[in-house]
């Protein structure tokens, strides 16, 4: 009886949040909800709800990837040079771009997996390195000049359907049915609900947890892409705390630190929730310093009501007490 | 039996140390070699001024660490302290008293972030994230984004000033080290923290009290990274709200390079001395030999890994 409030309150949460917010924002300031504002909304954030979405998939499986900013600035840097300095199709340049997110993440979960590091060491250590790379290789300048075609993933629409938007949605949809519909997702919430148990049932741990830290190195990298692709050029110090965003969008769609509880569809909302704070803040002309604070908060606030209704639950934290 | 056990252990800490000295050893050979003015007296003064800031962060940050946590939030806990106690000292209040105030700060941002890890079972990286992402916030909206400058003399001696010829930080590092091998090896609290991180469970039924125990470490980080952070804007005679971005990368190089262990219980000050003498030759080398100072944060990031492989691999 508890268990199944715990979820409900989990799962109601984010659309409680959400509704709360945009009620709020309706009221105070008449920009806010507009149809236009509206989809920017939802073409905005694309990068922040496709890396909610590896980040889902990492902290299922009981991980975390504190790399994704630095991804999503060296992959979409690399797509953007590929094309403005080789001069290769941008199709093929975002595919090596998507290629090299996958090797990120790969490396982080051989670090993870065969190198026995904690999750948020060895990924921190990633947002370093990848960073570092992305200011050698754009010497620290943006890069621009990147053709229609490239642009066209950021700035383009079929049939006024603007193209991050159908990016995402397919991202979403297919990684739904992954973890819902598939082997590997069943695979992916047995490991994070106990590691040692599903090695038992003989699951192929190690290898499901490499491709759940591929999968976000290389969304982290299609992020980039449409990050780079919407603003025309490749920012060295682009999605800087991009990896706050995506964390906090997964808590508050109800996806546990601790793995094993939480679904794509939530994290998505939390996404749109973290959006929409964004953008009704800077409707409501909240300068860049203070909205800065404001997201600190939330995510300590997001992480504090799931470890409350955890308790509420009766799950217990596993790394809280012992090990 | 039990003789065996620790003959074994020390054994294996023997060749940790001693395999990281030798490494440091190589690292100063190697960089006098290649270039001239390594081993030079105002260069290698220069080392030691760079590791003291460093050094002192490391203490707060080892402790934190030997209780199975993490402190990210130390660069912007360090910015905030000094905005704000840098804006004091310019209003006119006495040096001492904004110094004071420093250290409170640092240590009351420290008292938070471990009262989130205590009273809310917030994993450490998330609430020292969160509260990274606040104190930078707090620094840029206090200052508007601009650095706080021009200090009085005696606000700055901490970071500026010379005793006998020698940089007051180096007195100061020296004696963080001296008050951290003291706190750690010959007091109760020094065991504890130990027993905390070896297992929190069994620490727990021991009756110990650990969620003080926990809280003291991360009020020792804050206020550290304050005391850190007086020396560079005493050097600098500047205080930017975006000052330090990063350091918690040098420091945590400096303790897991000294074998501090992330699974908690496991690390000695004298590995962490080495570990920040590592890191400070190291930057320093790189900067001589004109590596581009994005390369820098690779070869950090690199370091954390291969040298936390490293333990892993001979533990």
């Amino acid at each position: 009886m508890s268990l199944s409030l715990s979820r409900l309150f989990r799962r109601s949460t984010v659309f409680i949040f959400l509704l709360v917010l945009v009620v709020f924002f309706s009221l105070t300031t008449n920009r806010f909800l507009v149809g236009q504002n509206l989809t920017n909304i939802l073409v905005q954030n694309s990068h922040v709800i496709l890396t909610a979405v590896g980040m889902t998939l990492v902290m299922l499986s009981g991980g975390i990837d504190l790399s994704v900013g630095s991804v999503a600035a060296l992959c979409g840097a690399l797509s953007a040079g590929l094309v403005a300095r080789n001069g290769l199709p941008a199709e093929i340049a975002i595919v090596l771009g998507l290629v090299a997110g996958f090797g990120l993440g790969l490396v982080n979960g051989g670090l993870v997996v065969y190198g026995k590091l904690p999750p948020f060491v060895a990924t921190l250590s990633m947002l370093g390195v990848a960073r570092g790379l992305t200011l050698a290789y754009t010497n620290s300048r943006p890069i621009s000049n990147l053709g229609d075609a490239y642009n066209f993933w950021g700035r383009g629409d079929v049939l006024g359907v603007p193209m991050p938007l159908i990016v995402w949605v397919t991202v979403v949809v297919l990684m739904t049915y992954l973890l819902s519909q598939t082997r590997f997702g069943l695979y992916v919430y047995a490991i994070g609900g106990s590691e040692e148990t599903a090695r038992l049932a003989s699951v192929p741990v190690n290898r499901v947890k490499m491709v759940t830290y591929g999968l976000s190195g290389t969304l982290a990298a299609l992020a980039g892409v449409l990050l780079t692709a919407r603003v025309y050029s490749a920012q060295p110090q682009a999605a800087v705390g991009l990896e706050l965003q995506a964390i906090t969008a997964a808590v508050l769609g109800g996806v546990s630190l601790f793995g094993g509880v939480g679904n794509i569809p939530t994290a998505v909302f939390g996404a749109l929730l973290v959006g929409v704070l964004g953008n009704g803040m800077n409707h409501l002309r909240v300068a860049s310093y203070p909205q800065q604070i404001i997201q600190g908060v939330v995510l300590v606030l997001a992480v504090a009501i799931d470890m409350a209704t955890q308790r509420i639950g009766g799950h217990k934290s596993k790394r809280g007490s012992s090990s | 039996m039990a003789s065996f056990a620790v003959t074994e252990r020390s054994w294996k800490a023997l060749l940790q140390q001693y395999g990281l000295f030798v490494s440091f050893l190589a690292l100063c050979l190697l960089l006098s070699l290649a270039t001239d003015r390594f081993l030079r007296t105002e260069n290698l003064l220069n080392v030691l001024r760079q590791a003291s800031i460093n050094g002192i962060i490391a203490v707060g940050m080892m402790l934190v660490i030997l209780t199975r946590g993490i402190d990210l939030s130390v660069g912007a806990v360090l910015a905030l302290a000094c905005v704000i106690a840098g804006d004091a000292v310019r209003q006119g209040w006495p040096s001492l008293i904004a110094i004071v105030l420093c250290l409170a700060l640092g240590g009351s941002m420290g008292l938070v972030s471990g009262t989130l890890v205590t009273r809310l079972n917030i994993p450490p990286f998330i609430a020292t994230l969160g509260m990274m992402t606040i104190a930078r916030g707090l620094a840029l909206s206090y200052t508007q984004g601009q650095p706080v400058t021009g200090f009085p003399a005696d606000f700055r001696w901490l970071g500026a000033g010379t005793l006998l010829g020698i940089p007051v930080p180096i007195f100061i590092v020296s004696g963080i080290f001296l008050l951290g091998y003291v706190l750690l090896e010959l007091t109760p609290l020094g065991r504890h923290v130990f027993a905390y991180g070896d297992n929190p469970s069994a620490a727990h039924y021991s009756g110990l009290s650990t969620r003080q125990i926990v809280l003291f470490v991360y009020v020792l980080s804050g206020a550290l990274s304050a005391l850190a952070g007086l020396i560079l804007v005493g050097r600098l005679n500047s205080a930017a709200p975006t000052t330090a971005e990063g350091y918690e990368f040098d420091a945590i190089a400096a303790v897991v390079v000294g074998g501090t262990s992330f699974d908690g219980g496991q690390g000695t000050m004298w590995g962490t001395i080495l570990g920040v003498l590592l890191i400070a030759v190291l930057n320093n080398g790189m900067n001589l030999l004109n590596v581009p100072s994005e390369f820098q944060t690779v070869v950090k990031g690199a370091v954390i890994a291969l040298a936390l492989l490293f333990y892993k691999a001979i533990r």
